[in-house]
């Protein structure tokens, strides 16, 4: 482990260099690079998260936490770390103040792995647009996490204004279970749905999600039902002959319903940060089907068709604060 | 490796004694030494160092330079063997040549001994001025004693290309226009122009890199097999493949050149190159260069060599990349195979020293999905013998005569031929802007997709 205060990035690239020479062969395969851009209040539950994500996925994990805007002189400091407390594989975490903050970027470009596919991760809630964080224009794959937004309903609307394919949403991961059950409930049956509901939270972004997904692949819309329990209470699909299938979780179960059959039941976990960190980076290619649902959320169509790559809009906050026309 | 019998003699316009030239040399060989310092070694070299001073112009001082030369043949028993290592302004090449025919000191015959002669880049700033200078060095020596250095050959790797390609069965049935998509060549430079501001003003990254270094690399990856690895041998090769070289017709899509503007680098401000001490603020010398060729031959007609070099991008990197054709059928479903890209080989120039092969391969799970791994092969972890400096192995092969690692000068008049028309072409016009700290302007980007590519990412 190397820890540099008050330093450049270029030395950073060195004592990375270094590392890995002393680190030897090991190290040597890199399959991406994950960016975790992160608050420095949460620092611990990312580097937790990321650690397991790295001990499923070879990778760099480059960590930016932004720090003091307003600082007067822009600062850097980094910690280097090979096969350590964040995972088996190499590690920055970089603490950036100042202007410094605001070009983050110049920092990990010189750290990207070559030529290995780059996600970055927001931690924490999601920028209003991507083209503003220079760290999400120059990697392939986008994950952020609206459940961490203040409104989350406006916030999950804004992914799909601003949807570029190669985006994802940790809300969408957290119903894979979901998802999974019910197309296994479609096993066999060949049914169509004549209607469906989801009992939940209508304001939480997996609730919508789920709904979404169900929309765009039944073709009619579908609501999420406010009943005030869990995120996500039942799902109930009414088949075009009466017949009514229904999922609910219950106390770490899932509960699968189908008339006439008897109840299938599976574990249902919840699953930790870190777990769904390393479902997301399993794929690295566009995800089609979460662009679909997404669209269905938001009403808004084409998002499969958008261009994969952004240019970066330079937005300062510093200026944005101070001018009222912001607003 | 140097042989017993052996002096170091400076010359320059500084009012220094040996001593001075001494402490000097000690400084550098103490802060750049790769081995330990040994004093009893430094103490042997440093009875042979001696130190004449004078201006280009001082016929005096000449004399005293010859003389000197004379003397050390008696009491250092050199039997008048000399290379001259010229680090000079190319606008006083005349000058110093001319001093040195005056005096005798670059003639084998009246030295009795071998006398050549090391050539820095640049060699001309454009064909006529490298014929020039190339009729005048070849007058004053004789041709087989100017040595043409250009450091990126001294370097391990770029002579390991030839040991990959020849020695191996494996590569080069597929080093031809059949297998091979496309090569990239890329020379990338975090740092910006130093102290070099007048030198670099007048000449720019075409001429600076992409005429000797990057042509260099491109020939020896194009090249046919030598018949043996000698030096006049490798040579003809290697004139074969810069005389094939072509230029695209249409310059405007397939030839970008860029400035730097103001950014952030590395995590710090760098100034815009318009804004660097001794450059004029309209200066329209290009920072970034990056251009199509092609190599009219029957290996790789077709097959385009995309060169690119730069100051202030992310990061000091060179390396030459082979991307290989994608397989002509793939019996997967689309979405299996998203995730590949070409196949490639890449040489890794510096740093990291090595050889990356990329390939797709099957992701563990339950699915049939193709991702690209890489297979590394890193100088430092399967040899552990250091390598040699690249100044240090050229020199010293300029000391036993071998120019096997030095361009011949129909090579340099051949590649002032590719970057002429260039030149011409760019002449008055504004290069692209792009930010410090950015892989380039987005026009070089532009001119890859175009062709349905991508740059690598080094």
């Amino acid at each position: 482990m190397t820890t540099l205060w008050d330093t450049t990035g270029t030395a950073v690239v060195k004592a990375l260099a270094a590392e890995r020479r002393t680190g030897g062969a090991v190290t040597s395969g890199n399959a991406l690079t994950l960016v975790v851009v992160v608050d420095e209040r949460d620092v611990h539950e990312a580097e937790e998260a990321a650690t397991l994500a790295a001990s499923k996925h070879p990778m760099r994990m480059l960590m930016v936490i932004r720090r003091h805007i307003d600082a007067p002189v822009p600062r850097l400091d980094a910690e280097v770390l090979m096969g350590g407390r964040l995972g088996p594989g190499e590690a920055v975490v970089m603490r950036m103040h100042g202007r410094l903050a605001l070009h983050a970027e110049s920092v990990t470009l010189p750290l990207l792995a070559p030529d290995a596919p780059v996600v970055a991760w927001w931690h924490g809630a999601p920028p209003d647009r991507i083209s503003y964080d220079p760290l999400g224009v120059f990697a392939n794959r986008r994950i952020t996490d609206v459940s961490r937004a203040d409104d989350r309903v406006a916030a999950l609307r804004q992914r799909a204004v601003d949807f570029a394919p190669g985006d994802t949403d940790l809300a969408w991961t957290r119903i894979t279970g979901w998802r999974a059950a019910l197309a296994s409930a479609f096993d066999g049956w060949h049914e169509g749905a004549a209607s469906a509901v989801v009992d939940g939270d209508d304001a939480d972004p997996s609730a919508q999600l789920l709904a979404g997904w169900l929309s765009s692949r039944f073709g009619f819309y579908i609501p999420v039902n406010k009943t005030g329990g869990a995120p996500i209470d039942q799902v109930r699909i009414t088949l075009a002959d009466g017949a009514v299938i229904s999922a609910n979780e219950d106390y770490g179960r899932l509960i699968l319903h189908r008339e006439g059959q008897q109840d299938s039941v599976a574990p249902f976990p919840e699953r930790s940060l870190g777990e769904l960190l390393a479902e997301e980076l399993r794929r690295l290619d566009a995800d089609r089907v979460f662009a679909e649902a997404l669209g269905a959320v938001s009403g808004l169509t084409g998002l499969n068709d958008r261009p994969g790559q952004r240019v970066h809009i330079w937005k300062d906050p510093a200026l944005a604060d101070s001018s009222p026309a912001a607003s | 490796m140097l042989p017993a019998d052996f002096a170091l003699l400076g010359f320059a316009r500084r009012d220094w004694g040996d001593g001075d030239f001494a402490a000097l040399a000690k400084k550098a060989a103490k802060e750049h030494a790769r081995t330990q310092w040994n004093d009893d070694v430094w103490r042997r070299l440093n009875e042979n160092l001696q130190f004449v001073p004078g201006s280009f112009d001082d016929d005096e001082a000449f004399d005293t330079l010859a003389e000197t030369l004379n003397n050390l043949r008696n009491t250092h028993g050199i039997k008048g063997n000399a290379a001259f290592y010229l680090s000079i302004p190319p606008a006083m090449f005349p000058v110093v040549l001319k001093q040195m025919d005056r005096t005798g000191m670059a003639s084998n015959a009246r030295s009795g001994g071998w006398r050549r002669v090391v050539v820095e880049k640049p060699f001309g700033h454009d064909l006529k001025s490298a014929r020039e200078l190339n009729e005048l060095v070849d007058s004053v020596f004789t041709a087989n004693d100017v040595f043409r250095i250009d450091h990126y050959l001294g370097k391990e790797t770029v002579q390991n290309l030839m040991a990959l390609r020849f020695a191996n069965q494996l590569f080069e049935p597929l080093w031809n226009s059949h297998f091979v998509d496309s090569v990239q060549i890329t020379m990338a430079e975090d740092v910006g122009i130093g102290g070099r501001a007048a030198f670099y003003d007048a000449t720019g990254a075409a001429r600076d890199v992409l005429q000797n270094h990057l042509l260099q690399l491109l020939a020896l990856t194009a090249m046919e097999e030598p018949v043996e690895f000698a030096a006049e041998e490798i040579r003809t090769e290697k004139i074969k493949v810069l005389r094939a070289v072509s230029l695209p017709s249409d310059l405007d899509a397939c030839a970008v050149r860029g400035q730097y503007d103001q950014g952030w680098l590395a995590g710090e401000r760098a100034k815009a190159y318009r804004d660097e001490d001794g450059i004029s603020p309209d200066s329209k010398t290009e920072t970034y260069a990056a251009v199509r060729l092609g190599v009219e031959t029957r290996r790789w007609a077709g097959v385009p060599f995309y060169m690119r070099t730069g100051k202030r991008l992310p990061r000091r990197v060179t390396e030459i990349g082979v991307l290989f054709k994608r397989a002509p059928h793939l019996p997967f479903s689309r979405t299996d195979t998203q995730e590949l890209g070409h196949n490639q080989l890449v040489i890794r120039v510096q740093p990291d020293e090595g050889v990356t092969l990329k390939f797709g391969s099957k992701v563990p799970g339950s699915s049939m999905e193709v991702r690209d791994v890489a297979m590394d092969f890193l100088y430092g972890e399967a040899f552990t013998e250091s390598s040699p400096e690249a100044y240090e192995r050229l020199i010293l092969d300029v000391l036993i005569g071998d120019a096997t690692l030095f361009p011949r000068n129909d090579e340099v008049e051949a590649s002032w031929k590719v970057i002429d028309p260039l030149e011409e072409f760019w002449a008055g016009k504004a290069p692209y802007l792009y930010r410090a700290g950015e892989w380039g302007p987005k026009e070089a980007d532009e001119m890859l997709a175009r062709d349905g590519r991508e740059w690598r990412r080094p």
